[in-house]
């Protein structure tokens, strides 16, 4: 058995535990905390998490996740993924109109986590970053497949481009204006992800990407 | 202090009715901010936003049994696209009501929430002149003057826009109480919402491509997001300020941009459909008549029963500014 140091927790303000609350007293606190609604802002306002059922084993959705290739396939935009020349992680395609995107991927495949890192018009700062869990689901609803959780952050710079003498794509909206509909955008692309996957492993069909050479 | 009250709704939509099939193929089949309604109203090019107005003024005088030369001595008017360069169309409905009004105010700003904003300015000017009465007018023209034009009507956003005419009569009265009434002025978005011609003239500059309404392309995420929040925002301090919880309103009536922000707004206030009057998918986008409109439409279909609460609110064009109102509706 364990227990805190005594004076472990002392001078830090503002802990509920049940030695100083009772249950009555974390009742009035979580009733206080429970709304019936929330607006758009407190929900997504500054993290955006959205998740999904899909049914594929695990390991599966894992290693087609971990392609970043795979993203030619379900993102509604990022295309043209090609090697960045004298680097071995970095990827650069377009998105928007014509913009420069650089992607990263760190996946690790213990904990099922697959991040892109991603940045328009540059690859040396990667912030536009897009964390991804994957948990079997039949740990945590006890059926088959995986629940996938999407965050994403709201990193300064979605309010100002931190580059705006690397812009080159004239026809473009910054991506951070869009973050208000980035629930929407994100559920979107989540849900071609659970489509493309589904169908592929329905069909004993091999996962992918399923993709060719392009010049 | 006496209250201010309104005493009665009434609106006047002009003849032509016009189906999708007017903007050409699919263009009434986008989805979101652009959801067409099932039809609208357009107003010819030799109707003007003064007859309209005059329209729904003599339904409600007869309406109201008003003697118009006792009773309505303030004349508000709104109009989204007035029927002459610079003046305005108060004298007008005046003058085609026959009516010598102490004070006539044809308001500029507030478009869409012009009605609720009104309210406020009515009760203001009643109370400081002693006056009797105002008609409260809101005329929609943009539909037939912008959107049906050739080189326009093709556009995603063409089919959304309705005219129309609503006008409200006030006074200062017990009997159907304004408890409380919230405005809010937001000048960061003025400029989000611009008439604009492809060549880029200036809309005074002369030029053969027509004038068309845009919000910057910027900006489109950031006025939904806006949008969204600040009607329902605006609503529950109204009824905050009446000391009513949102739940308590028998009607809730707003202006009608869009099918989504209706449904976002009845949801923030976790209102049921049924208690959110409107007439988008037969009259589209009413600009500020929406709100006499609707309540005048709500009333017909018995949504609103003497002594109930009903909600007023809305906000215009980019979210420059935003009003709200409770009260309190007269009984029989």
């Amino acid at each position: 058995m364990k227990t805190p140091v005594p004076g472990a927790l002392d001078g830090i303000d503002g802990l509920v535990r049940c030695e100083e609350f009772d249950r009555p007293a974390l009742g009035e606190r979580i009733s206080e905390l429970t709304h019936t609604v929330y607006s758009h802002d407190q929900v997504y306002g500054d993290y955006c998490t959205i998740h999904r059922h899909i049914a594929c084993p695990p390991r599966d959705l894992f290693r087609y996740m971990q392609d970043p290739y795979s993203l030619l396939e379900w993102t509604y935009s990022v295309r043209e993924l090609r090697p960045v020349p004298g680097d071995d992680e970095l990827l650069v395609g377009v998105d928007a109109a014509s913009t420069p995107i650089y992607v990263k991927t760190v996946a690790h495949e213990g904990a099922l986590t697959v991040d892109y890192h991603c940045a328009w018009d540059q690859g040396r700062e990667l912030w536009m970053i897009y964390l991804y869990r994957i948990v079997p689901a039949e740990l945590v609803l006890k059926r088959p497949g995986s629940v996938v959780i999407w965050t994403n952050c709201r990193h300064p710079y979605y309010a100002h481009n931190p580059f705006p003498e690397l812009d080159t794509d004239r026809g473009r909206t910054w991506v951070g204006e869009w973050w208000p509909l980035f629930y929407g955008g994100h559920t979107v692309e989540l849900d071609n992800l659970k489509a493309i996957v589904e169908h592929r492993a329905a069909r004993g069909i091999p996962l992918g990407p399923s993709l060719l050479e392009a010049p | 202090m006496t209250p201010l009250s309104l005493l009665g709704v009434a609106g006047f939509m002009p003849d032509d009715v016009v189906p999708n099939a007017f903007f050409g193929p699919n263009v009434a089949a986008h989805r979101g901010m652009f959801t067409a309604p099932h039809e609208r109203r357009h107003l010819r090019r030799d109707q003007t936003a003064s007859a309209l107005i005059a329209g729904a003024a003599e339904r409600l005088i007869a309406k109201l049994e008003l003697e118009r030369a006792r009773d309505i001595d303030l004349l508000f008017t709104n109009v989204a696209l007035p029927d002459q360069a610079f003046t305005g169309c108060g004298a007008e409905v005046a003058h085609l009501l026959g009516i010598r009004p102490k004070r006539v105010v044809d308001l500029h700003n507030t478009g869409c929430v012009s009605f609720v904003c009104m309210l406020e300015l009515a009760r203001a000017l009643l109370r400081d002149s002693g006056a009797r009465g105002a008609l409260l007018c809101c005329a929609q023209t943009a539909g037939g003057r912008v959107f049906a034009q050739e080189g326009v009507r093709h556009e995603v956003h063409a089919p959304v826009p309705g005219d129309g005419a609503g006008v409200g009569y006030v006074a200062l009265s017990e009997v159907a109480p304004v408890l409380s009434l919230v405005s809010r002025c937001q000048p960061e978005f003025a400029s989000d919402m611009v008439a604009e011609a492809p060549d880029g003239r200036r809309y005074w500059e002369p030029g053969t491509s027509p004038i068309t309404l845009k919000f910057t392309e910027q900006r489109v995420a950031a006025i939904m997001h806006r949008g969204n929040a600040v009607v329902p925002e605006l609503v529950a301090e109204a009824c905050a300020r009446a000391g009513v919880h949102p739940r308590e309103l028998e009607l809730l009536v707003t202006n009608q941009p869009n099918p989504i922000f209706l449904r976002n707004w009845r949801e923030a206030l976790e209102l049921p459909p049924e208690k959110h009057h409107d007439t988008f998918d037969r009259y589209g986008n009413l600009f500020g008549a929406a709100i006499p409109i609707n309540l005048e439409d709500a009333l017909a279909a018995r949504k609103l029963t003497g002594g109930a609460l009903v909600a007023l609110g809305g906000f215009s064009h980019a979210g420059d500014y935003a009003a709200a109102a409770v009260l309190r509706w007269r009984r029989p």
